[in-house]
């Protein structure tokens, strides 16, 4: 087993306290499978109990521990920290969502454009020719959007300003879409909306970042594609 | 509805979430204390799995009857944080053939439904699954989102006026004569320490229960006990897969979202933040996933990581690996049991008996007060997950 020694470099805000932020630097020791997440938890333990940073499941699951790793947004848990191959590791809150206390943003903004009845839960697309137990009519799973919030830090239009609804909440819309819940028109609305899609630069990053293959760029040319479909059918009178 | 009593919970986990919501919900005020992120202890990496209770049917049916009574009752008040998939208990041995009698009669007794299958028709519903099977047995689990089932008990006391503060740790009591009437806490947010006063404070710490007991001088039999899991990417089968034995490691693989996550092991530690994930455990889980699905022994690996169980722990002087510990939980009056007044703890209980658990203890609350006010957390269901940042 490798075993190397890192420096781990990571923005620490404390308002009132530690304001404006600054970097503190530890020097930790990782093995082969060791994970930016790891670091943080063994940091917190033996050499600072006031490092705070979100975290939940460890699996890539809940979507808590987004951050900027080495600059570019990342799931702590899944980042394995000797393939960054860099000697000095830098971890950073993520961009575009208000600071809470060193490595930990505010999801109430991220949040703000999605509706909280959205259902979360999708039809399963794996092994449809198995059968299926009599109490289960369709097999069904979690949604792959785990709102960590990666896509929306990286996104070049929501870091210039809180006029647009961001790559995660036009996904959510595309989602509800294809699944027929809802009022169709309500979300074709807000997709088209001043906050909608035509705000997207194409600069694909949300896509980029994105730890759970959610293809939030993807989903927003394809909303594009329904909204320019429906002017399309006014235009000839069709519904 | 409301009344006077402001109780205080330390502990964001799912047992916390389950206690302050029920706690607003029979009408006390409540603030809630967690010194991290929200189910960053032990509740956010559980294994995922919304059980039936067969694993626990032969040898721990109280943990059994807990399950399939929550179970249903997840069902109903959280329907968006589960995969409702059913489950098979697989066996792949002579030895897991003949402890199914055993298992189906302890299903039975415990009220958990069983079909029998045999390899043909296991086969045709998991074709991944190993084909030397000699039978399965069906029952209703299922898959929980460990961050999103207790975000809807957030969300819903949130809802409801509770007051949730994580990033605020407890660093002392305040007690005198014996009697606990708030905690000193440690806002880590601004670095500011403050007196929380409170008629009860609820200790809802999971394993960390002994550490934080200790700070008011007082004591609970907590043995926390690690598990290693480890997820690898995609899904081999739709329902969740047991193995059909006694309780082992590795012998249940939880699918969820485009994972599936193999479990666990079982050791014990005394203090819940040094676990560490053996490698071996790592390994094992691998070749033990691959006994029931042979393609998830080379799967992708995504993640490995352990959780401390906060199990009841044997009283001075006994030994043991965690495995033979109950999965039941109990909550404690220690003003009973060490002549400490103001202060409950609830230990024990599995991730998906939270509700059970919190209903066990706001009782206990509602007894200390001298309230007969019934629980109805088992009928309400619960605001989206969403609605917590709404």
């Amino acid at each position: 087993m490798t075993e190397k020694k890192i420096s781990f470099k990571v923005l620490r805000y404390k308002p009132g306290a530690i304001d404006p932020p600054r970097y503190d630097t530890f020097q930790v020791t990782v093995g082969d499978r060791t994970t930016v997440l790891d670091v943080l938890e063994d940091v917190r333990v033996e050499q600072d109990s006031t490092l705070m940073y979100r975290h939940s499941c460890h699996h890539a699951c809940c979507g808590t521990c987004a951050y900027k790793i080495n600059g570019q947004e990342g799931l702590g848990c899944v980042t394995n920290v000797l393939e960054l191959g860099t000697a000095e590791v830098v971890v950073e809150p993520m961009d575009g969502l208000s600071r809470i206390v060193d490595l930990v943003v505010d999801m109430t903004d991220f949040y703000r454009d999605f509706s909280p009845d959205w259902t979360y839960i999708r039809d399963s697309e794996w092994y449809p020719e198995a059968a299926t137990p009599p109490e289960v009519d369709h097999y069904v799973r979690f949604e792959n959007c785990i709102e960590c919030g990666a896509c929306v830090s990286a996104c070049p239009v929501t870091a210039a300003g809180d006029f647009y609804m961001g790559p995660a909440a036009l996904a959510a819309v595309n989602r509800e879409l294809s699944k027929g819940n809802g009022n169709k028109s309500f979300l074709l609305d807000l997709a088209g909306s001043e906050r909608g899609v035509w705000q997207c630069h194409s600069a694909f990053e949300c896509s980029e970042v994105c730890p759970s293959d959610v293809n939030p760029a993807g989903l927003i040319m394809e909303l594009r594609r329904r909204l320019i479909m429906q002017k399309v059918k006014s235009l000839f009178g069709m519904k | 509805m409301k009344n006077d009593f402001h109780v205080i919970v330390i502990g964001g986990g799912g047992t916390g979430a389950a206690v302050i919501h029920d706690l607003t919900q029979r009408g006390f005020k409540a603030t809630l204390v967690e010194r991290g992120e929200l189910t960053s202890g032990t509740t956010g990496r559980h294994h995922g799995l919304l059980h039936s209770g067969g694993r626990y049917a032969v040898k721990d049916q109280e943990s059994a009857r807990e399950c399939i009574h929550e179970n249903y009752i997840l069902r109903k008040i959280a329907p968006e944080a589960l995969e409702l998939n059913e489950g098979l208990f697989v066996a792949i041995t002579d030895e897991d053939e003949a402890y199914s009698e055993q298992f189906l009669a302890g299903c039975e007794e415990c009220g958990i439904e069983t079909r029998v299958l045999t390899p043909k028709q296991t086969l045709e519903l998991e074709p991944n699954l190993n084909p030397k099977l000699r039978l399965a047995v069906q029952i209703p689990d299922g898959t929980i989102d460990a961050w999103r089932l207790p975000l809807h008990f957030f969300a819903t006391a949130k809802h409801r006026g509770a007051d949730i503060r994580p990033y605020n740790e407890v660093i002392g009591f305040i007690k005198q004569g014996g009697v606990v009437s708030g905690v000193r806490v440690l806002n880590h947010r601004t670095q500011q320490e403050y007196d929380l006063k409170g008629d009860l404070v609820v200790n809802a710490t999971g394993p960390w229960a002994q550490k934080v007991t200790t700070m008011a001088e007082t004591k609970v039999p907590v043995q926390p006990s690690p598990g290693v899991m480890v997820a690898v990417r995609g899904r081999y089968h739709n329902m969740v897969l047991n193995r059909l034995n006694p309780s082992s490691d590795g012998d249940i693989i939880v699918p969820q979202r485009n994972l599936s996550v193999i479990g666990t092991s079982s050791w014990v530690v005394d203090d819940p933040d040094k676990l560490g994930v053996p490698e071996e455990h790592i390994q094992l889980m691998f070749k033990m996933g691959g006994m029931m699905v042979p393609t998830i022994e080379h799967a992708e690996f995504r993640a490995a990581w352990s959780a401390a169980r906060p199990l009841i722990g044997a009283e001075e002087g006994e030994e043991d690996t965690g495995r033979e510990l109950s999965r039941t939980f109990k909550c404690f009056d220690h003003k009973e049991r060490n002549n400490v007044e103001g202060l409950v703890s609830i230990i024990g209980g599995k991730a998906m008996t939270l509700r059970g658990m919190a209903e066990t203890t706001v009782d206990v609350v509602c007894k200390k007060f001298g309230l007969d006010i019934p629980c109805r957390t088992h009928e309400e269901v619960l605001l989206p997950y969403r609605a917590y940042y709404h």
